[in-house]
């Protein structure tokens, strides 16, 4: 085979969304239509999702060109300069070579994300040929689940999902209670706000999964499994399925495996988008046809999960892990991390962050290094606040803690979680007493309505929050709340309730001034409660009018190169004069 | 079988391995309380008020659903268990909504359990009725006819058209018996040997005495007048309430065992000491009899009398002649009265004068316009200044014309005098009617209020003297006569507990959940309800009435009562004294309001035959689903929507007549609380023999 010029362009849901469905159209008329010799493919999102659509042209000679932000009209030239002509457009090349020089891929570390963009996840061949399914040969070839299962304990492998458990001692448990027929589960009910970790894992290389939970399986003892993928991931779901087919062709799963007598079937259902499905034994309730409702544990689910049957459940990027510990050994994986969490974590960066995407670094790294060095920053250029670790179920970590180094125990004494690896990083426009409102406003919503604390208790919080955003705050509300946030956290059912108050406690616990001033003072200093605040236009205006045409309400007075006016009495507080303005001329009163 | 060994609040214990804490509470002896967890069913934990300590865990446990371990310490009680208990059923009262009781009967300064006395009318049984009345009350006859009815003004009847004729229905059930000639005379608890005596035979006096004598004590009743009754004898005409109605409630009660010793008057005949020496407890029920003064020049001259001096006149001697002019000053319904009886006495020309507005006349509004009716001229917005004797023989009583200012400490606007408006009014007779106050200062020992009356809990009685009882208007000046049965029981009930030695805590209150003021109840509560007019109280015509002291209102008919009976809708929940929400809300001390927002609104389905589902009452513990999915396995219940938007509905959020209903009666009986329902059954009466209530632990 003649070396060929490779175009293979990101084709997940963020590069979607930023347009990528334009440009691969593009690429394939002027392929066929102009004769390139060129191979196009797709991969899935390598994780900057700031500067998708993305585009990698890998040359005959195997140098590889990432191009972001790319347009139809910018991949025109793409075509002409690059493939046609040989020259490459270098200014809207990434400044990065896969996997070195910039920080942003230099802290990084991956072992779950390592494929993403680089196979072809509808391909079980790009799969196969970065050392896919070996783990499995090898764990198949030795034929001994104990040791297997001794090698993931070992490892100190944690679960992603947000608790924390030992992934070995978990798949001891089901081991160890294995009776006639046992279940493996991958939870891919991914549901935090700003968490897109899950759904870029599997749509970028589904057979990570499906390699993770064949191991799983095969040393619990299982023959079955679901994945618990919502609906609102339907890409995920079509690449899941069709991996599936792929490997079961292959022999990688189903009837006998690798001509072995391990036999192992995996059924994709899809979740109907409850949050609280998330939680292990609502998942399992739905997937048996019932309504998603937490129940109490014990019996957990290694004893009496799935339709009574013991049932290993991991989350996707737990199982995502196996395949690198089964090739390289507990002792590599043990290597990175801090004592009691090891390995690498990933993080889904949004909220006002100049890089956001997914990242994925050893433990024991700093938030100030994946917050400035990789994140880059504020895409606001204001000074960063705060970040909320853990999405719904965490908590805001401040500024100025940020020299913490993350690891599950170092998180957990903030308040926060590690959650799956939610990061809104909030800058100084935003309200902490309104970020406690809106996470609670989501829990709340999400609540099964099963257990009294978290039904009317995050209700009656969410409604103390409201009524301190809109100004109606009484200085008995600070009490209350924090009343009602220790009593739904100490005497809910599920993590959902359990963790549900974090939000308020931590901004309470490290932004109580905010919640006093917003009581006592009936002011909001981040211009996020209208009605406890006021836009004024400073000296250093300099009439630049921008502000004034923005205006979604005309209230701002002022000619050209003379300092502008608000009309309070028009305003609306919007802050949008604010956020257009170059010279930081509008302040919050 | 294994053995599992745990502790329970520091004692050492063992139990059959999967045994859960609650079970093993339970055998222990401990309560644990639970809405959600049934034995028949597995255990499911929504409720979480079972919560207990697991030594080593943070989180408090669902007891229900936990199993015992090995070496598990477990603690069942506690500051930090009683405070998430509350919470829990404060939360759940926050979206809760209904009346455990009818607010008629929580109007009720005695508590009578009205709901339960007119079914037992509107069914026909006029002395179950009547023996209902007398759990709280021992004085029907007598309220039947004099009270103010705080009941009738909190009917929610008036959702629909008028309030309920309550008060007339209480006085047929009491005629309808003492027509029989079987008077209904309780049974009373052996003989305890305690002797307590009792001041006072007016309204509070007399119900201690008929209660302390039920429960066994033996009670001498003193009063400074020759006959028993109180302000109702001395201060309401016969033509409102005819004398042998007051015999004979006071029969009953020295038919009881009580004695009654008249004409004996405190400090005076009898000291307060001595009444402490001689017997094991004291009630003091002297009522409020000291005509308040006008503060009028000439007050005290001759032919100006009190209204309570002239009505006490009028009752001794009803052939008693007045002058042909009276002038009677106040609002209340001593000065209506007054007025009345007056014209009863002869007067020709009979005017009531007030200062404020017919609005604002403290008098029941349908003695107004009796009044009216029979002649009373009513001056309003009038005020006397200053009265003399006329060189003509008669009174001379200069008046000031009134107008209304800003409202004042009561909420009425307060009268304020018109420059320039005296005048002269003759008259013969001149009878101040503006209130009494009480003078306890013959009561020796007892601390007393700034007002003079008597400093005592409202709640027990109990006085500042051990042993010392209090209640009635002596305690809060001058009140309606049901509010002073209602302290007059409630200090029975705490003089028991203290002639037993036990701590005195009154009787028990019980949480009751309300809905509301008539303006801020949900309309759709009344819906179903035609409109049937209330029944009117026949009486004698105004012409004819005025000639002598014959009873004005003749008294329902059979028939009458009957229809007027029909007319309630039973207000309150049939699930009163069963719900548990309502049981664990009195033992934990829960308050309604303590938590509020959005909540359930009134959503009553009666479309099946026999049961009424109210998704308003209904705590989601999922009994009824879970009733229905393990037990009847018929999954005609589920949970839909999520949040605090959740509810349990009959299966696809169908009326509940339309679901499969085998076994419905089983989901009812296994309701904790009142949502689900037998429409057969009604609201629950009280027990209608008064016995002693036991006060709860907790």
């Amino acid at each position: 085979m003649t070396a060929q010029t490779q175009i293979i362009i990101g084709m997940s849901t963020c590069n979607i969304a930023a347009g990528a469905q334009d440009v691969l159209h593009l690429i394939e008329n002027r392929v066929a239509a102009d004769g390139l010799d060129a191979r196009v493919s797709v991969m899935g999102c390598l994780g900057m999702c700031y500067c998708e659509p993305q585009v990698k042209v890998i040359d005959p000679d195997g140098t590889a060109h990432v191009y972001t932000r790319v347009t139809p009209r910018r991949m025109e030239r793409i075509l002409a300069d690059h493939v046609a002509g040989g020259q490459p457009r270098q200014p809207w090349i990434a400044n990065f070579r896969e996997g070195a020089e910039h920080d942003l891929m230099d802290k990084q570390q991956r072992i779950v994300l390592g494929n993403c963009g680089h196979v072809n996840p509808d391909d079980i061949n790009d799969y196969i040929a970065r050392e896919g399914y070996q783990a499995l040969e090898k764990v198949l070839a030795q034929n001994d689940p104990e040791a297997l299962i001794e090698e993931v304990q070992n490892s100190g492998l944690r679960g992603r999902g947000g608790a924390g458990f030992s992934t070995g001692l978990k798949w001891r448990f089901a081991r160890n209670n294995r009776g006639d027929k046992n279940y493996v589960i991958c939870n891919a009910d991914e549901g935090d706000p700003g968490a897109f970790m899950d759904r870029t894992t599997l749509e970028s290389d589904p057979h990570l999964v499906l390699e993770g939970m064949a191991i799983g399986a095969f040393a619990v003892g299982a023959d079955e499994a679901y994945i618990y993928c919502r609906a609102e991931y339907p890409m995920a779901i079509a690449r899941l399925e069709r991996a599936i087919a792929q490997a079961e062709e292959r022999g990688y799963l189903g009837q006998g495996i690798l001509g072995t007598d391990f036999s192992f079937r995996v059924h994709v259902k899809e979740g109907a988008g409850a949050f609280v499905c998330g939680e292990e034994t609502a998942l399992i309730a739905s997937i048996e046809g019932q309504r998603g409702m937490p129940r109490s544990r014990p019996p957990f689910p290694a004893e009496a999960g799935l339709f009574g049957k013991p049932t290993t459940i991991n989350n996707v990027e737990t199982w995502s892990n196996i395949p690198w510990i089964v090739r390289n050994g507990a002792a590599a994986f043990g290597a990175l991390g801090t004592e009691k969490s090891k390995g690498t974590k990933v993080f889904a960066l949004a909220g006002k962050i100049k890089h956001g995407g997914l990242v994925e670094v050893p433990m024991g790294i700093t938030l100030h290094e994946i917050i400035h060095e990789i994140g880059g920053g504020t895409n606001s250029g204001r000074p960063v606040k705060a970040v909320q670790l853990g999405g719904p179920s965490g908590g805001c970590i401040p500024a100025h803690m940020f020299d913490l180094r993350i690891d599950y125990d170092e998180v957990t004494r903030t308040g926060a979680i590690m959650g799956s690896g939610g990061m809104v990083v909030m800058d100084d426009t935003t309200c902490m007493v309104d970020v406690a409102r809106y996470f609670l406003n989501f829990t709340q919503l999400e609540s099964c309505g099963k257990c009294t604390f978290c039904r009317v208790g995050t209700t009656r919080m969410l409604e103390i929050l409201t009524r301190i955003c809109e100004g109606e705050g009484v200085p008995e509300d600070i009490e209350r709340l924090e009343h009602l946030a220790h009593q739904v956290k100490h005497t809910s059912l599920c993590g959902l309730g359990q963790s549900a108050p974090n939000p308020v406690l931590t901004t309470l616990r490290y932004f109580r001034d905010e919640y006093e001033e917003h009581i006592f003072a009936k002011h909001c200093r981040s211009g996020k409660c209208r009605n406890l605040c006021s836009y004024e236009i400073t000296d250093n205006c300099t009439g630049c009018l921008i502000c004034k045409k923005d205006c979604p309400v005309n209230c701002i007075e002022g000619a050209r190169k003379q300092k502008h006016v608000i009309d309070q009495d028009a305003c609306i507080r919007c802050g949008v004069c604010r956020d257009v303005c170059k010279f930081d001329a509008v302040i919050v009163k | 079988m294994e053995k599992i060994k745990f502790t329970l609040d520091g004692v050492a214990r063992e139990a059959a391995k999967g045994t859960t804490i609650l079970a093993a509470a339970k055998q222990a002896g401990k309560f644990i309380p639970t809405f959600c967890h049934l034995k028949e069913l597995k255990p499911f934990s929504s409720c979480f008020v079972c919560v207990v300590e697991v030594k080593g865990r943070a989180n408090l446990v669902p007891s229900c659903s936990t199993a015992l371990a090995d070496g598990m310490e477990i603690v069942t009680e506690g500051e930090r268990i009683d405070q998430a208990r509350r919470t829990c059923v404060e939360l759940l009262l926050s979206d809760h909504e209904g009346d455990c009781l009818g607010p008629c009967m929580v109007a009720c300064p005695a508590g009578i359990d009205i709901p339960g006395f007119i079914y037992h009318i509107a069914q026909g049984d006029d002395r179950a009725a009547h023996e209902l009345i007398h759990h709280n009350m021992p004085l029907p006859g007598i309220l039947g006819r004099v009270c103010t009815r705080p009941c009738e003004d909190a009917c929610r009847r008036q959702l629909v058209e008028k309030d309920l004729a309550i008060c007339h229905l209480k006085r047929f059930a009491a005629d309808q018996v003492a027509a029989s000639g079987d008077e209904y005379v309780p049974a009373c608890a052996p003989d305890t040997g305690k002797r307590v005596a009792i001041v006072g035979a007016g309204p509070a006096g007399l119900t201690a005495a008929y209660y302390l004598q039920i429960l066994g004590h033996a009670c001498t009743v003193y009063d400074m007048h020759e006959k028993s009754g109180g302000m109702t004898r001395y201060g309401i005409p016969s033509y409102r309430l005819p004398r042998d109605v007051i015999e004979r409630e006071t029969d009953t009660i020295a038919q009881l065992g009580a004695s009654f010793r008249y004409g004996v008057r405190m400090g005076k005949d009898v000291q307060l000491a001595e009444l402490q020496q001689q017997y094991d407890a004291v009630f003091l029920a002297t009522g409020a009899q000291k005509a308040k003064a006008m503060r009028v020049d000439g007050e005290d001259i001759d032919g100006v009398m009190s209204g309570i001096g002239f009505l006490e006149m009028v009752s001794r001697d009803e052939t008693h002649r007045t002058g042909d002019v009276v002038m009677v000053v106040g609002g209340g319904n001593t000065a209506i009265d007054a007025a009345r009886t007056a014209l009863r006495c002869g007067a020709k020309e009979v005017s009531i004068l007030y200062r404020r507005t017919r609005a604002e006349m403290p008098a029941l509004a349908i003695e107004i316009d009796a009044a009216d009716e029979e002649g009373v001229n009513i001056d309003i917005l009038a005020a006397p200044v200053k009265i003399e004797r006329g060189a003509d023989g008669r009174l001379h009583v200069t008046c000031i014309r009134m107008e209304l200012g800003e409202p004042d400490a009561s909420g009425r606007r307060r009268p304020v005098p018109k420059p320039n408006s005296e005048h002269v009014r003759v008259v013969d007779v001149a009878i101040s009617a503006i209130g009494q106050d009480v003078d306890a200062s013959v009561l020796t020992g007892l601390t007393l209020t700034r007002w003079d009356s008597i400093d005592a809990d409202l709640h027990t009685g109990e006085t500042n003297l051990p042993g010392v009882f209090a209640g009635g208007d002596c305690v809060t000046g001058a009140d309606i006569a049901v509010t002073a049965v209602g302290a007059g029981r409630r200090a029975a009930i705490a003089i028991d507990q203290y002639l037993n030695g036990l701590k005195v805590v009154g009787d028990v209150v019980k949480y009751n959940h309300f809905m509301g003021e008539l303006k801020d109840v949900d309309r759709k509560s009344v819906e179903g309800f035609a409109p049937t007019p209330r029944v009117p109280m026949g009486e004698l015509s105004a012409a004819t009435r005025t000639r002598s002291f014959d009873e004005v209102e003749v008294g329902f008919t059979v028939e009458e009562a009957r229809a007027e009976a029909r007319r309630c809708m039973e207000c309150g929940c049939r699930d009163a004294h069963e719900c548990r929400l309502r049981t664990y809300a009195s033992a934990f001390g829960a308050q309604q309001h303590r938590y509020t927002g959005v909540k359930r609104t009134f959503d009553r389905d009666v479309s099946h035959d026999a049961v009424v589902y109210e998704a308003h009452k209904c705590i989601q513990c999922g009994i009824c689903v879970r009733t229905a999915d393990e037990l009847l396995h018929t999954a005609s219940m589920g949970f839909t929507d999520r949040g605090i938007a959740s509810r349990v509905k009959p299966a696809m959020a169908r009326p509940l007549g339309d679901i499969d209903d085998t076994g419905i009666d089983q989901m009812v009986d296994n309701c904790p609380v009142g949502a689900l329902t037998h429409k057969a059954d009604s609201v629950p009466t009280l027990p209608s023999r008064f016995v002693r209530p036991t006060p709860r632990g907790k």
